[in-house]
């Protein structure tokens, strides 16, 4: 019997095995390289040098673009992750009101979220919101003409970034939109016959029964959201630039990193984004117990 | 059902090891040009025997897809010429280029040809990663005879050579005879003053073109600051080579009365411009580019006008000037087939044929026997380039010592101020005291 065990017991480490050197190798010890690194000065040329939390310590005291981008990524994500969950939503419940061919929709909205991270839509973007670009030609046909470039403009960046998240809502949207099929239509009957308008439907039935996907989504977009790479640096062709204005906290890892070849401090930085965004989920699921409502929990209670 | 968990357990294995086989090969064979790549590409040989063994070489260089084309005709022509030499290529773009060549470093896995630039060499060479090429100059493995010293000397550092030039380049701009002549204005003289440039910019915003999309920053102001008897860097890399704010303000003053009155292209609309191909020269729009000499080939090429090359204003043209290698080929510190390595860059630089595939691709060629054989073969716009650098040859003062450690984080930090000045985010005083200021706190770690 023993013996037995033993032996399925090798056989299901076999079969885990691509896995698990795949995560060996390529997550837990890069992890773990990066956290040692973020204590030393490394070049990547010439062996680490340990230089204690001074990294750190450069972060906050010293090093304005840090700031900068912090501050920056702060706004981007304030915008886009509720900007996308209420987009998102509202798409839902349209499709979820009930539409011929319900299915190609689905499919539709949920495209740009496939393609969405990818370089071709960020290039694509930049062509949209150039100075010659699709949005300047449309309002020229109601007689405003701008001559600025939407991506290139410091006042106007960040926001073309922003719409660019906020257009990729289809994974937030199919979720939602699964949450909503949860609902029983009976609780919609019985808020008619009391009179309910569809506001009050909304407030009162749909949000309280939708807010545990309400969080879930909020604290995934929010993550992704600190994460976002790709477009900041396509739109601002890896510079962060104009003047900072898309200077995302990643874009900033990765210059440090692979432009100024600094990274010891790199890491620091990715440790720091860490302890960011655990300390924003850890609030986020404190204040949830005020705002999520769990069915099942009441029932039982 | 032992037996099938057994089976099933094979099956996966396999698959297993066919992914990490198939990703590894896949690696390797970036080019896929390794014609002759068979599996005995291993052992680095003793250069002793009689009959060579067979070597691999790993060359890299970023570049454009033209490179790429005559690079790797050349490679295939030295194989035909050494057929127990093996050579894989790595070649990309320029920014995945030096993102992919420090964890390589950083792993010891460097290639044993890699081509290097001039604001990196510093980084590469002193952190033990290149050769010293000095001993096969000496032994003649690499053949310097019809190579100048100057043409030599821009790899050098601390007496040593890193890295073979491959081509010299110097700065200029370009303009459009075109717009001049439909404006009624006169050609710029070949000795002209940053005043009559300043000008000129401006008659031509009159008429309603941009006299240009955009001036680097870095490299136009550390012209004018070596015409001045400045330069950007100290010698020792641990400053910046001026401490009087003057020249920043004299020079960035210019560059910002020119933007405001619109001679400079606003900077949002030139942030959109990819390529020469759809820059404001390509649209009719510029009168003028700012360049490195070997880029007005393929400027002429991408835009379709018949521009001109023509020097940089003075006065100090001579201190300002300076021929700078385009690119360098350097060895590989670790590598273990050295003299294979060398053997080929000599090929690089001196054999004719070879040069004749590659037209100047890299910079004008510094050996004078190849210059002297392509020349009667080239077409216009090369030999404008062999004659301007030939100019700039007897009319220029030496390079400057390569951009320090850290210079990438200052150019970035000069592009930022600029950006906030021209933006009147900041004053000119402040992006000067600014740049001062951050640019030697980052060299000061040097």
């Amino acid at each position: 019997m023993g013996k037995l065990l033993h032996r399925d017991l090798i056989v299901g480490y076999v079969f885990l095995s691509p896995f698990l050197i795949g995560f060996l190798a390529f997550t837990l010890f890069p992890i773990m390289a990066s956290f040692y690194f973020s204590f030393t000065k490394f070049d990547l040329l010439s062996a680490p040098n340990w230089i204690g939390l001074d990294n750190f310590y450069k972060m906050f005291k010293e090093d304005d673009r840090f700031w900068q981008a912090l501050k920056v990524t702060f706004i981007y994500v304030s915008l886009s992750v509720p900007l996308r969950l209420c987009f998102a939503l509202f798409v839902a419940m349209l499709l979820n009101a009930g539409a011929a061919m319900l299915g190609l929709y689905r499919t539709v909205y949920y495209l740009p979220s496939i393609i969405g991270g990818s370089v071709a839509v960020a290039i694509m973007w930049r062509q949209i919101f150039g100075d010659r670009g699709a949005v300047n030609s449309i309002l020229a046909l109601f007689d405003i003409h701008v001559n600025i470039s939407w991506t290139g403009h410091p006042s106007t960046a960040l926001f073309t970034l922003v719409l660019l998240s906020v257009w990729q809502f289809g994974s937030s949207m199919l979720i939602f939109l699964a949450g909503l099929k949860n609902i029983p239509r009976t609780f919609y009957e019985a808020a008619s016959v009391d009179g309910a308008g569809a506001v009050q439907k909304f407030f009162k039935i749909t949000l309280p029964l939708l807010s545990p996907i309400i969080l879930f989504n909020l604290i995934m977009q929010t993550i992704a959201g600190f994460m976002t790479f790709t477009p900041a640096y396509i739109i601002s062709n890896g510079s962060g630039g104009p003047m900072g204005t898309t200077l995302l906290y990643s874009l900033y890892l990765f210059q440090r990193a692979f432009v100024f070849f600094d990274m010891g401090y790199a890491s620091a930085m990715a440790w720091v984004m860490l302890a960011l965004i655990t300390v924003l989920t850890g609030f986020v699921f404190f204040t949830s117990k005020y705002w999520v409502y769990y069915e099942t929990k009441e029932d039982r209670a | 059902m032992k037996k099938k968990a057994f089976l099933l357990m094979v099956a996966v294995l396999l698959l297993f090891l066919a992914a990490c086989s198939g990703g590894s090969s896949s690696s390797t064979g970036d080019g896929g040009q390794t014609a002759n790549g068979g599996g005995t590409s291993e052992g680095p040989s003793d250069q002793n025997g009689a009959a060579p063994e067979e070597v691999t070489l790993r060359i890299a260089w970023w570049g454009g897809q033209s490179r790429h084309d005559v690079t790797l005709e050349v490679i295939e022509l030295y194989q035909e010429q050494n057929p127990h030499v093996i050579i894989e290529p790595e070649f990309t773009g320029w920014d995945e280029y030096w993102q992919r060549l420090a964890p390589q470093a950083a792993a010891n896995d460097l290639p044993d040809i890699i081509q290097m630039d001039l604001s990196y060499i510093t980084q590469y060479a002193t952190r033990g990663q290149l050769a010293d090429l000095t001993p096969y100059v000496e032994s003649g493995l690499f053949n310097t005879e019809h190579i100048s010293d100057s043409a030599l000397s821009g790899g050098m550092l601390d007496g040593k050579l890193y890295g073979i030039n491959l081509g010299v380049n110097a700065i200029g701009m370009t303009y459009n005879p075109e717009i001049l002549e439909a404006t009624g204005l006169s050609e710029p003289s070949w000795d002209w003053t940053y005043d009559e440039w300043e000008q000129l910019a401006y008659d031509v915003t009159e008429h309603g073109y941009y006299f240009t999309q955009g001036i680097n920053n870095e490299e136009f102001f550390n012209y004018y600051l070596r015409t001045q008897g400045q330069s950007l860097y100290a010698k020792d890399g641990r400053s910046l080579g001026y401490d009087d704010d003057r020249y920043f303000i004299e020079y960035f003053g210019r560059i910002q009365r020119m933007y405001d009155a619109g001679a400079i292209a606003p900077i949002d609309m030139a942030a959109q411009i990819q390529s020469w191909e759809d820059g404001l020269t390509a649209r009719g729009e510029a009168l003028a580019d700012f360049v490195w000499s070997n880029q007005y080939v393929g400027l002429t090429t991408a835009t379709q006008k018949p521009l001109v090359l023509h020097p940089l204003p003075g006065p100090g043209v001579k201190e300002g000037l300076f021929l700078k290698p385009s690119m360098y080929f350097s060895v590989f510190e670790n590598s273990d087939v050295k003299e294979e390595a060398v053997k080929f860059i000599d090929f690089f630089i001196n054999d004719i044929e070879a040069n004749r595939i590659m037209r100047g691709d890299r910079g004008v060629p510094i050996s004078s026997e190849v210059q002297e054989a392509l020349r009667p073969e080239l077409d216009d716009v090369t030999v404008a380039t062999f004659d301007f650098i030939a100019w700039v040859d007897e009319n220029s003062s030496p390079i400057d010592p390569p951009p320090p450690v850290g210079a990438s984080e200052v150019v970035s930090e000069l592009n930022d101020l600029v950006e906030r000045m021209l933006y009147k985010t900041i004053t000119l005083e402040e992006a000067a005291a600014q740049f001062r200021e951050a640019a030697n706190s980052i060299l000061s770690s040097n």
